[in-house]
């Protein structure tokens, strides 16, 4: 990227641009976890299921040659161990928190285990959306290549918005997560629903780690994410749980991932990792001035075990 | 819902029992089409349990349910669903997040996959006209008062098409004016023909107010009953009290009231809800004298004694002891004599994981001489004390390392006893010390009460059993709706009178 | 008695139950669980180099489980681990850098008290927030640890760069005085003493001291601590600083005893794999001893598997992974053996 050349215009254009990419997981992860937690439980253990996405998805693609097969591949493989998630915490006495944190441990483990062979061998990528084709300045250019998956994560905020309130599903997961009682009450079934809701939930981990994979940075190594499967709770309460609240938090977050490198390109190297705990500092900000001795967060499922 | 007549229920000769209690004793009663019958009775009287044997909660030992002459055996809430029968509990079963049209929407059994919220809304628009009551269908059900909240419960059982509408104390949560709507709505639906109201209560008023029929339970027993017009209020109360001479009072001793010591000004406090429970409270206890607090529960003894204890925060208003403030903290709970019994042991003072003399040492474990130079805990000193303590107090467990949520209700109660009577007690706030022990086990309780009173401690006893207050008590006030409405001494106690103020709401 | 039995068999059984299912693991990857096996128990157990790499990685794992162990005690789930080790390891730098002429000894443990100190005010501060605003501490935790990587790595790309090193980023060393080196005739460094001492410590403190009763009295029922008047804040307070201090203190000994210098990799998922022990030891210090001995071993083993069978040393996180949940899921299982089922006592 020519930032340099483009000076602080150049900064502006590289923070829309990473906002962009670099959101697109941000943005799958935290509405998987907002579905989740709208059943009433939390799953800590996304990063673990983002990077079995990633790996199944690279692997998928290489071996197939076919990049949305391996979105597909990616998906499943998430939707395995939302399940395994959901099977765990259903028991009694069982911890929603630490199981989380193992399945954060087993999911990662098994990411780089059976990713060994994908180190090396370059999978076909994901196209993107050259939407900034209008444009000569190949800096513009760079910026705004945009992958579809962006797009469909969209819309998939704007889907879950709708059906939340207007399907009989989503009125279950709601009322599940808010009063399980009431809902066993009238009849829902509470543990299933929340099987339904984490799987669901993992699903889009998975995909979220696709996009890691094979669209940017578009790559199989370590380092591949930023801890963004861990962040998802804190999207989530970001977000008031609110699937279309997902969309500016996700874009938030990820504009100050890429402030960072943005800046170094105009010289302004003091602050990288500073800029980088911004998103952390700022939830963290948040919870402390909605929390309150007497009330829970506003907004938040009442099952959830983080607000008892 | 058609405004057909709702069906003729019968309870012939309904027995219940649970463990050593005889919850329902042969009760037969009847539920005319179209009434407003109200259940009347004292705490454990059989009232809930006579109504969740029609709910299909729980199976009845002996005796048939008759609806509409026809036996039925009703297996389980779904099935009493099925025949019309709907019932609004004491707590709420609604989604706090959703609104009340999704409220109501979602406890529909027949619900398509995609909601058709324009057609729902046509329903749910057309069944609120019908009703003489209404709320906002988007409004969230966590901004809905108590009296809405109830409200919603009603309008979700005539929605699914109930014709038997029976409340449980619905009113215990509400203040007198959204008492009064909700009941004057649900009077209103009765009479109009399509619906009957079985109203379970303990406030006189209300039955006077609202029901046209009654029956007493008391003891399990149908008590008498009849039309509210026929009866007058001292039937009723000689009905739910019984005939109740001054019971054998145990000894009493000592110098009699000194001083003031305990004190309570203008104390505000919220319930759990966020409603006020305690509102502007002012009473005081003397040394060497039994206060008693009367009172049906729910009219916010639990969070008095809650916020005695440092459980709940007061709003406003002074605690005293000692002639000076009291912000409950362990020095000063030490250092004033201060101790409790509070309602539920288990839940409220004890740690289920811990052993028995673990939990008889939470008081003292920092003190000599059961904290040792350098901060250890004797756990030796501890474990005899405890022994002399299980033998002191006849506590039945497997030993004092036996874990306390081993040991049954009773045996928990006097664990809490023997740790709160055994020190230096010059403040006492007990909570229904004797509920669910048996006889011999209440005499001792109740003996040794008054064995603290008459050392000279003051002692404020919160009960609902007003043998209990009678028997103890020097003198007695009654706590309705958050507030002392009442207040007699020893001599001119009567118990008819004390049950009328425990009943009736504030006249207005 | 009972108790402990039930405990140790349904532990034993959960073990049991990860290690077969890690056994259809390698299986479905062709490869021959038992050899696996027998190489994990070479590279973690067998012999004494593996020993020695066993012991050296279950040091500050030992540290880390009790930054959870101890606030678990008083009701809290904390998982600040890898944010407090962090920031001991600065702190623990910035001290020894600061005050460098002090006598070898006293370096040393100025060093580790600093590291301590970072720790336990690091985790202090979720303790505060949960107490006076309510704010869940998991949460509060999991959020520090991202915060306290960033300063780490802010400052030890800028402000305490030792730019005399070209070849990796890290920060101005301690003085070579101040380090400390192996035990003699183990050939693992002091920091494994200072955590089995710390867990020992723990034990006694929790169990025999009046601070330890308090804390668990508000752990077992924050109801009854009211009742009782315990201060509630001072003890919530207290439980997340012991914590922190310990997980701390790890970050001051991989200062002192391995790296010399503040750097990334200080953060290799101690503070996370901590949390793996203290639930397989529920919470309880003796057992964390053993449990971060097995869990290190598993670790440690990861190196020669990767060597013998071609592996990716990320087998050992699947089977910690696998123990893990095996471990929790087992906990539905208390109270319902019938074997263990204590008659209830008295009427």
């Amino acid at each position: 990227m020519t930032g340099s050349e483009l000076g602080w215009w150049g900064v502006a254009l590289a923070v829309v641009g990473g906002a962009i990419r670099v959101s697109t997981p941000y943005l799958f992860v935290s509405l998987g976890e907002t579905l989740t937690e709208k059943s009433g439980r939390v799953n800590l253990g996304l990063e673990g299921t983002l990077l079995m996405g990633a790996m199944s998805g690279y692997g998928a693609s290489y071996l197939t040659g076919s990049p949305w097969l391996g979105v597909l591949a990616a998906a499943a493989s998430g939707a395995l161990l939302g399940l395994l998630h959901a099977a765990v915490s259903n028991l009694p006495r069982v911890n929603d928190i630490a199981v989380g944190i193992a399945l954060f441990i087993f999911g990662s483990g098994l990411a780089f285990f059976l990713g060994k062979p994908f180190v090396q061998p370059q999978a076909p990528r994901l196209p993107t959306l050259a939407l900034g084709g209008f444009s000569d300045a190949p800096a513009i250019r760079a910026a705004l290549e945009v992958s579809p998956l962006f797009f469909i994560g969209i819309a998939l905020a704007f889907a879950m918005h709708w059906a939340l309130p207007n399907t009989r599903w989503g009125l279950i997961v709601r009322a599940v997560g808010d009063n399980a009682e009431a809902a066993r009450t009238a009849g829902y079934p509470v543990n299933l629903t929340r099987t339904l809701a984490t799987t669901l939930g993992g699903v889009f981990a998975g995909v979220a780690g696709a996009f890691l994979s094979l669209s940017y940075p578009g790559t199989w190594a370590e380092g591949l994410s930023s801890g963004q499967g861990l962040m998802a709770v804190a999207l989530v309460i970001f977000a008031r749980w609110h699937p279309v609240h997902c969309v500016w938090v996700s874009l938030l977050f990820g504009g100050a991932s890429a402030l960072g490198p943005a800046l170094q390109t105009v010289g302004v190297t003091g602050y990288y990792y500073l800029t980088g705990a911004a998103p952390y500092v700022l939830t963290l900000a948040l919870l402390i001035a909605s929390s309150s001795r007497r009330h829970r967060l506003a907004g938040a499922p009442g099952e959830l075990s983080i607000n008892r | 819902m058609t405004p057909r007549p709702p069906p003729l229920i019968e309870a012939i000769d309904l027995s219940k029992r649970f463990g050593a209690v005889q919850a329902l004793d042969g009760v037969s009663v009847r539920f005319e089409p179209g009434s407003f019958h109200a259940l009347l009775g004292e705490n454990g009287a059989g009232k809930s349990t006579l109504v969740k044997c029609l709910m299909g909660f729980h199976a009845v030992d002996s005796g048939t349910l008759r609806i509409d002459g026809k036996a039925q055996a009703i297996a389980d809430p779904k099935a009493a669903h099925a025949l019309g029968l709907g019932m609004v509990y004491q707590h709420f079963t609604l989604v706090p997040s959703m609104t009340v049209a999704e409220n109501l929407v979602l406890a529909r059994p027949d619900l398509p996959q995609v909601i058709d919220w324009r057609a729902e809304r046509k329903g749910i628009d057309a069944f609120l006209a019908r009703m003489p009551f209404t709320l906002d269908p988007e409004a969230p059900a966590v901004a809905l008062a108590a009296g809405e909240k109830q409200k919603l419960e009603i309008l979700k059982q005539l929605y699914l098409g109930a014709r038997v509408l029976i409340l449980d104390e619905p009113t215990s949560v509400l203040t007198p004016q959204e008492a009064d709507e909700v009941l004057g709505h649900a009077r209103r639906l009765a009479d109009a023909g399509g619906l009957t109201v079985v109203l379970i209560t303990h406030k006189f008023r209300e039955v006077r107010a609202y029901a046209r029929e009654v029956t007493v339970l008391r003891g399990g027993r149908n008590a008498g009953g009849g039309s509210v017009a026929a009866l007058d209020s001292e039937a009723l109360v000689r009905m739910t009290f019984g005939e109740r001479p001054l019971p054998v009072a145990a000894q009493r001793g000592g110098a009699g009231a000194g001083e003031r010591y305990f004190e309570l000004r203008g104390l505000n406090a919220l319930n759990d809800r966020g409603v006020a429970a305690v509102r502007d409270l002012t009473l005081h206890v003397a040394r060497g004298e039994i206060v008693g607090v009367a009172g049906v529960s729910g009219n916010g003894q639990r969070e008095l004694v809650e916020t005695i204890a440092g459980q709940r925060e007061p709003e406003s208003g002074a605690i005293a002891v000692a002639g000076r403030p009291y912000g409950r903290t362990r020095a000063e709970m030490r250092s004033r004599g201060v101790f409790l019994l509070a309602e539920e042991p288990l839940a409220s003072s004890c740690v289920r994981s811990m052993s028995v003399a673990e939990n008889l040492a939470l008081r003292d474990f920092d003190a000599a001489p059961f904290a040792r130079a350098g901060g250890r805990v004797d756990f030796k000193a501890i474990e005899v004390r405890a022994r002399s303590l299980i033998e002191a107090f006849r506590i039945r467990c497997a030993g004092p390392h036996a874990r306390i949520d081993t040991l049954s209700g009773g045996n928990v109660q006097r664990a809490v006893l023997a740790r709160e009577l055994s020190g230096n007690v010059q403040l006492l706030v007990a909570q229904n010390p004797c509920l669910g022990l048996d006889f011999a086990a209440t005499r001792e309780i109740r003996g040794k009460i008054l064995e603290a009173r008459n050392r000279g401690a003051a002692v404020l006893l919160v009960s609902e059993d007003l043998d209990e207050l009678l028997e103890l008590a020097d003198r007695i006030v009654v706590m309705l709706e958050g507030r002392i409405v009442y207040e007699t001494d020893r001599a001119r106690a009567a118990a008819e009178a004390i049950g009328r103020h425990m009943t009736e709401g504030s006249r207005r | 008695m009972r108790a402990r039995a039930e405990t140790a068999l349904i532990t034993a059984g959960a073990l049991a139950l990860a290690f077969a299912l890690f056994g259809l693991f390698l299986l479905a990857n062709r490869l021959n669980p038992l050899e696996v096996y027998a190489v994990l128990w070479l590279g973690g157990f067998g012999t004494s180099f593996s020993l020695q790499a066993t012991l050296t990685q279950a040091a500050p794992l030992m540290l880390t489980a009790l930054c959870v162990a101890i606030p678990a005690r008083a009701g809290l789930l904390v998982i600040g681990g890898e944010g407090a080790l962090v920031a001991g390891g600065v702190c623990a730098v910035l001290a020894g850098v600061a005050a460098a002429g002090l006598p070898a000894a006293m370096g040393t443990v100025l060093v580790c008290a600093a590291g301590a100190a970072a720790g336990g005010a690091w985790i202090a501060m979720a303790g505060a927030l949960k107490h006076l605003r309510g704010v869940n501490e998991t949460i509060s935790t999991l959020l520090l640890n991202y915060i306290a990587i960033a300063l780490l790595n802010h400052l030890v790309s800028g402000p305490i760069r030792d730019h005399a090193v070209s070849l990796k980023v890290t920060s101005w060393s301690i003085p070579q005085a101040y380090m400390v080196d192996a035990i003699p005739g183990i050939g693992v460094h002091w920091g494994l003493a200072l955590g089995v001492l710390a867990c020992l410590a723990a034990y006694v403190l929790l169990r025999y001291s009046v601070p330890g009763f308090a804390i668990a009295v508000l752990g077992g029922n924050a109801r009854a601590a009211q009742l009782v008047g315990l201060p509630i804040g001072r003890l919530t307070l207290l439980a997340c600083a012991l914590g922190g201090a310990a997980a701390g203190l790890a970050g001051a000994v991989e200062i002192v005893a391995v790296h010399g210098a503040a750097s990334s990799s200080l953060v290799v998922g101690f503070g996370y794999a901590g949390i793996l022990v203290a639930f397989l030891a529920r919470q309880n210090p003796l057992a964390i001893v053993f449990f971060a001995f097995l869990v290190g071993g598993i670790s440690a083993s990861g190196g020669l598997m990767q060597r013998r069978f071609d592996m990716p040393d990320a087998a050992t996180q699947v089977l910690q992974g696998m123990i893990f949940l095996c471990v929790l899921g087992s906990n539905a299982l208390y109270g319902r053996l019938r074997v263990f089922r204590v008659a209830g006592a008295g009427a």
